[in-house]
């Protein structure tokens, strides 16, 4: 950058970092240091040696090794899923077909407990495929292990990896390719020297969001991993902290292992994404070549593409349609026993349940805009995290993706409810939105941050001799690449807190309830087919809203040919 | 003394940690305001309890737990008898207790409903509760289960059985031993005692019968491939969908009301005896709405709120009120459990529980 230009930069840079650094002290820093104090400070005794003892006295060792063997194969299926797909997304005319991006996200949309649910009625002894076809007996429980477990969070969570995949995958466009094809490389060649580098940067984000989801997971192990015996760092946490006797000493200490072993894992993403980033979104315009499919590579595709949605939406959604419209849950599959009755009760207007799904929508809006908001702000501060305080500023802003939902949201009740606090948030409208945007705002940062490190700095360079203001470039120039990261982290914001779980369980004033709460007490009531009718109109209508979004945004083609 | 002394000074130490950091905004006025502000909130508490001297109006701030039906059929007609705002945060015993712990620098409930008697138990051994001895109807509620100080009052109570599902079982197990025969192999689910109260009841009352020898019958069912599930509801869902055949120390009231919405599901009490579990109800001492709390209270053990309790298929907590839609206290066939040994024991007993079972 020019010398006159590097003034005015720097002054907007300090401002902020300290402002990105306040508010992440507030929402993030304090809450946890309390959380840290609570797990050396156990029983009103100054103790530093708890968390160790706590450590070495669980047979932590084995669960701890659970949680990340479960990460590593997690990381691993969902790379198997995500990757064609992605490539054929952004190399195929298969792009064209907008919508499956939309049924894709309904995976991440349906909180992962009633996923897996779906899963185990689908599944299990006397379950609907043995109703459907009974020789499916001698086979289908065998299901019930450690891969059955693996290939239930990949499909919840490939999705995410391929949004991210495929984004990268248009950006590095057509053009690096076919420089590289003219010089006579091969397709493998080109793949091996071209795409990989360049796909490495995102590819390790998402694999580390990806392991990192996995192993703060809650609702699986909870569900289908009580289930076969398979017992995470997650379902001790949680056991610790929701059953009697509550002891937060003991969370704590086990949270801060499992907040380390996420740390190593950011440093060594951000190690490499600091080596293999590349600038790739420059001033020239860019092709990217669409291989049309003919023939057998046009039926693989398809077939994969089928088989991904039957197993990530068919199935789950089966189960879950077919259990939100059962009469009797005990009379299984038959036309007589079918009902719309739970949806009437669910819909009728001014009940429990539809304040529930108001409650949920207001949230979630107010969560995500605020989330995109400030995240993108942060993620500009972060820049290519170059100096220091943008890199602690990048891992604070990650920390909530790193720490076990609950784990944060009990810091943030610590804090936000202390006695000293001249005025509580807790138990309001409020407390909830924050712990949402908090919760979410890895998201957006990680969104944009992606789609701005990849620009061109030429660009602005470009935009300054000709006389733009800081103000126009930022409207001209940057705004434009980034609202595709912007957007991606709102949506990504809002689906996940219209499903929110753990953290509004505690956080939730009371009479208060959201469409998530409100499953939840209908299978602890033993309501389990109004429980599915919520979880069915709750998807349904995220679904329209993001295809509303989609309709609108085909119409400004982002760097497309 | 030396302990308060460290914790006031470290507590010291975190309050000015983060003054430093809120005073990164403004510098001087922040602690004025501060102060300021803790002065007005001691005033307005103050306030406050004056004001919940009348009974009538104001509102409650309830965490129940247990059936969500019943605690809103209880609020309505408080409400309609008191004109008091009931708002409910309805969980398990075990997230009752997590939000509490949580809240416990700012508490908001005033009355807490518990489906564990230990739990209660612990709270007032801690000092939590407020004790009301001239609750209305106190005297006519099962001595056993309430607190003789009037600390906390088990309203409503549950017993503990076998529930199993009509179609997979033709001829229920009697016994709890039988549970460990062949017959049974891999169909039988428990819940986990560390997240239900009741299942925990029932081991430990068990146990507080049987001494030491009453493991012998638990790692038999483990040895038989009984499978620990979770809390009432999710291991009750496997029998009612066919995936397993019977719930062991499942609690009746679920199996009741799911067999007259015409689930193939019914209950035996074995013959030896069951543990029944107890749901008491208790005013905490941070409330700030002692008046209405005890009006609540006074709802809670009224003939009216009782026969709410019998028609949500539990037991009521008042001798003189018997349900007519399920078997009654004095049909079920008892263990003569020792509470006193249960409360102590309860902790060690759900983690060798649950290691036993893992």
């Amino acid at each position: 950058m020019k010398p006159g230009v590097i003034d005015n930069n720097r002054i907007f840079r300090r401002v902020g970092v300290i402002l990105a650094l306040f508010l992440l002290t507030i929402s993030i820093g304090v809450p946890l240091l309390l959380i840290f104090w609570e797990s050396v400070y156990p029983d009103g005794q100054w103790d530093w040696m708890a968390p160790i003892r706590t450590i070495t006295g669980q047979h932590l060792s084995g669960v701890l090794l659970n949680s990340v063997w479960l990460g590593i194969c997690v990381v691993a299926v969902t790379t198997l899923l995500a990757l064609p797909l992605a490539w054929m997304m952004a190399k195929t005319r298969m792009g064209q077909h907008r919508w499956v991006d939309v049924i894709l996200m309904i995976p991440f949309m349906t909180p992962p407990y009633i996923g897996s649910m779906g899963w185990i009625l689908f599944m299990q002894k006397g379950g609907y495929l043995q109703q459907w076809v009974p020789s499916a007996a001698s086979w289908s429980e065998l299901f019930f292990s450690f891969w059955g477990m693996v290939l239930i969070m990949s499909l919840h969570l490939f999705p995410f990896l391929y949004l991210l995949l495929r984004d990268a995958i248009i950006r590095i466009g057509g053009n690096l390719e076919e420089a590289g094809a003219v010089h006579g490389g091969r397709a493998g060649y080109r793949f091996r020297r071209i795409i990989l580098p360049l796909l490495l940067s995102s590819y390790g984000m998402g694999i580390m969001l990806v392991f990192v989801k996995t192993i703060a997971e809650f609702g699986t192990p909870a569900t289908f991993g009580r289930r076969i015996g398979y017992y995470v760092m997650t379902s001790e946490i949680h056991k610790y902290i929701s059953s009697w006797p509550i002891d937060f000493g003991k969370a704590t200490s086990l949270a801060s292992v499992l907040l380390s072993v996420c740390l190593v894992m950011w440093y060594m993403q951000s190690a490499m994404s600091r080596k293999f980033t590349y600038r790739l979104v420059g001033g020239k315009g860019q092709r990217s070549k669409r291989y049309s499919l003919r023939g057998g590579a046009g039926w693989l595709c398809g077939f994969y593409l089928a088989l991904l949605l039957i197993l990530s939406v068919g199935i789950p959604y089966f189960s879950i349609i077919a259990a939100s419209t059962m009469k009797l849950r005990g009379a299984g599959l038959s036309f007589d026993n079918l009902t719309l009755d739970h949806y009437r009760e669910l819909l009728s207007w001014g009940s429990v349940s539809m304040k529930a799904i108001g409650n949920s929508l207001g949230l979630s809006l107010a969560a995500s805009t605020v989330a995109v908001i400030i995240g993108t702000g942060f993620a500009l501060t972060i820049g290519k995290s170059s100096s220091f305080m943008q890199r602690v500023i990048d891992l604070f802003s990650l920390l909530p993706n790193t720490v076990p939902g609950i784990v944060m949201v009990v810091g943030l009740i610590l804090f936000w409810n202390s006695p000293w606090m001249p005025f509580t948030l807790y138990n309001s409208y409020g407390m909830v939105v924050l712990t949402y945007v908090v919760l979410f705002l890895p998201y957006t940062v990680q969104y944009v941050k992606s789609s701005f490190t990849q620009i061109d700095g030429t660009l602005f360079q470009a935009g300054q001799v000709f006389g733009g203001r800081p103000l126009y470039i930022l409207r001209r120039i940057l705004l434009p690449l980034i609202i595709p990261g912007m957007l991606a982290g709102w949506m990504m914001t809002f689906t996940i807190a219209t499903r929110e779980l753990v953290g509004s369980l505690l956080i939730l004033p009371p009479s208060m309830q959201t469409s998530a709460t409100y499953i939840f007490a209908q299978f602890e009531q033993g309501q389990v087919s109004l429980g599915m009718a919520m979880a069915v109109v709750t998807v349904v209508m995220t679904v329209l809203m993001l295809l509303g979004i989609e309709v609108l945004n085909s119409k400004r083609k982002w760097n497309a040919s | 003394m030396l302990g308060m002394k460290t914790r006031k000074r470290s507590a010291m130490l975190l309050l000015s940690a983060v003054m430093s950091i809120s005073l990164f905004g403004c510098s001087t006025g922040n602690s004025t305001t501060g102060n300021a502000g803790q002065a007005a909130g001691e005033g307005s508490t103050a306030t406050a309890s004056a004001e919940t001297t009348k009974p009538a109006g104001g509102k409650l701030v309830l965490y129940s737990a247990g059936p969500q039906k019943l605690a809103d059929n209880i609020i309505s007609g408080f409400t309609a008898k008191t004109g008091i705002e009931v708002e409910m945060f309805q969980g398990t015993t075990g997230k009752i207790l997590a939000r509490m712990e949580a809240e416990k620098s700012n508490p908001v409930a005033d009355v807490v409903i518990l489906a564990s008697l230990p739990s209660a138990q612990a709270l007032k051994a801690d000092g939590l509760t407020l004790p009301y001895p001239d609750a209305e109807n106190a005297d006519k509620l099962n001595k056993d289960w309430s607190d003789a100080d009037g600390n906390y009052f088990s309203s409503s109570a549950s017993a503990l059985g076998i529930v199993y599902n009509t179609k997979l079982v033709s001829t229920p197990p009697t016994s709890w031993s039988e549970l460990a025969t062949p017959a049974w192999k891999d169909v039988v689910n428990i819940p986990d005692p560390t997240l239900s109260g009741s299942a925990l009841d029932f081991i430990t009352g068990y146990l507080s019968v049987n001494g030491d020898k009453g493991w012998d019958l638990l790692e038999s069912y483990k040895a038989n491939g009984v499978a620990m599930a979770g809390a009432n509801q999710e291991a009750l869902d496997p029998v009612i969908t066919g995936a397993k055949s019977i719930v062991a120390a499942g609690v009746d009231y679920m199996a009741y009301s799911s067999k007259a919405k015409g689930e193939p599901l019914d209950i035996v009490y074995p013959e030896e005896g069951t543990v029944i579990s107890p749901r008491p109800a208790a005013i905490l001492k941070s409330s700030q709405n002692v008046e209405n709390a005890k009006a609540f209270i006074d709802y809670l053990l009224s003939d009216e709120a009782q026969k709410l309790v019998a028609d949500a298929y539990l037991i009521p907590g008042r001798e003189d009120i018997e349900a007519t839609n399920r078997a009654n206290l004095k049909d079920i066939p008892q263990l003569k459990v020792d509470w006193n040994w249960m409360s102590e024991h309860g902790d060690e007993t759900a983690a060798r529980f649950s290691e036993t079972f893992k």
